[in-house]
């Protein structure tokens, strides 16, 4: 009982932690927080459905196909929203905030035009396989979106760490300015940055599709509400930190449904991060900034 | 005559206008020191559920209960206000708007106090309320020709002109007093503000607060108002709801967020069609509005303008008085 919701806990928490990293890289490359991205994962989600439901196409071409569109979606999203605010005169540093909430409003209400309201059952074939190991049932898909998070994960800490593309990201990260006089072509790595926050959105509303097996227009705003309760329990910006958070949020959230009240489950996270802020604002992992 | 001109519909839009232009006010206010507070949803919501659950349950007076909410609603701001004073910008919006959350999850999992998602009906009406007590005087509605659901809504329209009206006196007052000048200096530098020997933390919690006990006092009239309220009445799209007002009408100066509640709540009514494709617009505009013009419609520079035209008007017709303004 404890080690399946272990578990559980586990499976949850990796897919916070791709949709955190999604939130982060984009903060610490622009400083902006994306209030879109979760509708951009709920997009991921239904593409996911849509694809392998109703055009009854494999899993891979559905991961791909959701890759690619939330990716332009990212192209779109950095094009109208964000580079229109940037290097303007007088534009206060709350504009690029408030233009993702416009982006996330848009978005979630397109997908009520698009999909419906209600909910959508995720039908992977695979579903219902599941083991045993002495008396624990572990799910095949469990395991598939762990392996899958986790592969993403250190594609990403190795992509940020030893590739050139990855120190550019850093050091336009770490002052845009400077990278820029240093011959990095920042506009690109903000694009760039942008775009694989948005595929990586994409692959979480996926993972998130197979692992509970509905899909709703709603899920984005829930689910992004949490990736940015994670950034700030991991710090800003601060990739191993948002891995941390998720899978602490995604433990904490299921051990209190089974331990305690399954209606706060969705408080969780924000009456962490408001302790959190008071307590140690820079968050967990976070090193303090000398203001 | 009066009486056909008076269509309870219309006045029942006039009055959710009027409301909808008090909650534009309370994201205005804190944004006028600079934070931007997502939590006016959630301080309506506890405006409402106080003064509703007061009213019903102890059976006290509307007008007290409104206080309590009021109260309530701004003590929760001063509290939430201190320890976020701490945090900057976007840490603050993420802060409020997950303390509405945190409210929402409240008021949907405290079923044996607010009956949960259902949410709470048979609140007190304010207009029917009035009415009882103005019969129990003698008076009826008929002899001023008015038909007693007219006057009901009329009664509420009336005074929540009188309450709207007077809290834009007063922050405009309060805009070009002491007060009003610290604001808008932390708005500008809160470093060189603090230099100058303004107390920024009073002045934000301040703002903050007010913002809270505006929005508290607009919840709690919507709730007496609607004589319904339910958790989702004070979810996230509430607190985008009010936000979309003050950033499309303009948060430089509170016409701006005044005529932004008028505008926006009128469009969905009078254009039957938008209603449905509401929120899809309201998305629209905050991007469109956001790398266009960030300041909003209406800004100090076009308010100058307007008034650089009247008086050139004036003294082209030499009517008027020549006092300046």
């Amino acid at each position: 009982m404890l080690i399946e919701q272990l578990i559980n806990g586990l499976t949850l928490g990796s897919i916070y932690a791709i949709v955190a990293l999604g939130f982060t890289l984009v903060f610490g490359v622009l400083g902006i927080i994306n209030m879109a991205h979760g509708e951009i994962f709920m997009f991921g989600a239904f593409i996911g459905v849509i694809l392998t439901t109703s055009l009854q196409a494999p899993l891979w071409v559905a991961f791909m196909s959701a890759i690619v569109i939330t990716a332009m979606m990212g192209f779109l999203l950095e094009k109208f929203a964000l580079r229109p605010l940037r290097n303007k005169q007088g534009v206060s540093h709350l504009a690029p905030l408030i233009s993702t909430i416009g982006v996330s409003i848009l978005l979630e209400n397109l997908s009520h035009h698009l999909f419906g309201a209600g909910n959508h059952p995720f039908r992977a074939s695979f579903a219902q396989i599941s083991f045993e190991i002495g008396s624990v049932t572990i799910y095949l898909v469990q395991l598939v979106i762990f392996v899958i998070s986790v592969i993403l994960m250190m594609a990403l800490s190795f992509w940020l760490g030893k590739t050139k593309a990855g120190k550019a990201l850093r050091a336009t990260a770490e002052n845009l300015e400077t990278a820029s006089l240093l011959g990095v072509d920042t506009k690109r790595i903000i694009t760039m940055t942008v775009i694989i926050a948005s595929a990586m959105g994409g692959i979480a509303g996926i993972l998130v599709g197979m692992a509970f097996n509905s899909v709703t227009p709603q899920m984005g705003l829930s689910m992004g509400l949490k990736g940015l309760a994670i950034i700030i329990l991991g710090g800003m910006g601060n990739v191993k930190g948002a891995m941390a958070g998720g899978l602490i949020l995604g433990l904490a959230e299921t051990f209190i449904v089974v331990y305690g009240d399954s209606g706060y489950r969705d408080a969780i996270a924000f009456l962490a991060i408001i302790i959190i802020l008071l307590i140690r604002p820079q968050g967990l992992f976070g090193q303090k900034i000398s203001a | 005559m009066l009486a056909e001109l008076i269509n309870p519909y219309y006045l029942q839009v006039a009055s959710f206008v009027l409301i909808n232009i008090i909650l534009g006010i309370s994201v205005y206010i804190p944004l006028s020191t600079g934070q931007l507070s997502l939590a006016s949803a959630g301080f309506m919501g506890m405006g409402a559920y106080t003064s509703a659950l007061l009213t019903i349950h102890f059976e006290l007076p509307i007008v007290l209960g409104i206080i309590a909410g009021t109260l309530v609603a701004g003590i929760m701001g001063v509290l939430i206000g201190i320890p976020t004073l701490r945090l900057q910008g976007v840490y603050l919006a993420i802060v409020t708007l997950g303390f509405g959350e945190v409210i929402r999850v409240l008021f949907v999992n405290w079923e044996s106090l607010t009956k949960g998602s259902v949410g709470l009906s048979g609140i007190p009406h304010m207009g029917r309320e009035i009415l009882a007590s103005l019969r129990e005087f003698g008076f009826n509605p008929q002899s001023l020709g008015l038909q007693n659901n007219q006057f009901i809504f009329l009664t509420i329209f009336f005074l929540l002109l009188v309450i709207t009206a007077f809290i834009i006196w007063f922050f405009r007052r309060q805009h070009s007093s002491r007060v009003g000048r610290a604001f808008a200096a932390i708005k500008l530098d809160e470093k060189a503000a603090e230099s100058m020997g303004i107390n920024i933390t009073y002045y934000k919690v301040l703002a903050f607060a007010q913002g809270a006990v505006i929005a508290g006092f607009a919840g709690a009239l919507y709730a007496h108002v609607l004589a319904y309220i339910s958790p989702a009445d004070f979810a996230y799209h509430r607190a985008v709801e009010i936000l979309v007002f003050t950033v499309f009408g303009g948060s430089e100066v509170i016409w701006g967020p005044v005529f932004g509640s008028l505008f926006l709540t009128l469009m969905p009514e009078v254009l039957r069609f938008i209603s449905e494709y509401r929120y899809m617009l309201y998305g629209l505009i905050i991007i469109i509005m956001m790398a266009v013009r960030p300041q909003g419609l209406i800004d100090v520079h076009l308010l100058e303008l307007l008034k650089s035209k009247t008086a050139k008007r004036r003294q082209k017709y030499g009517a008027g008085n020549q006092k300046s303004m």
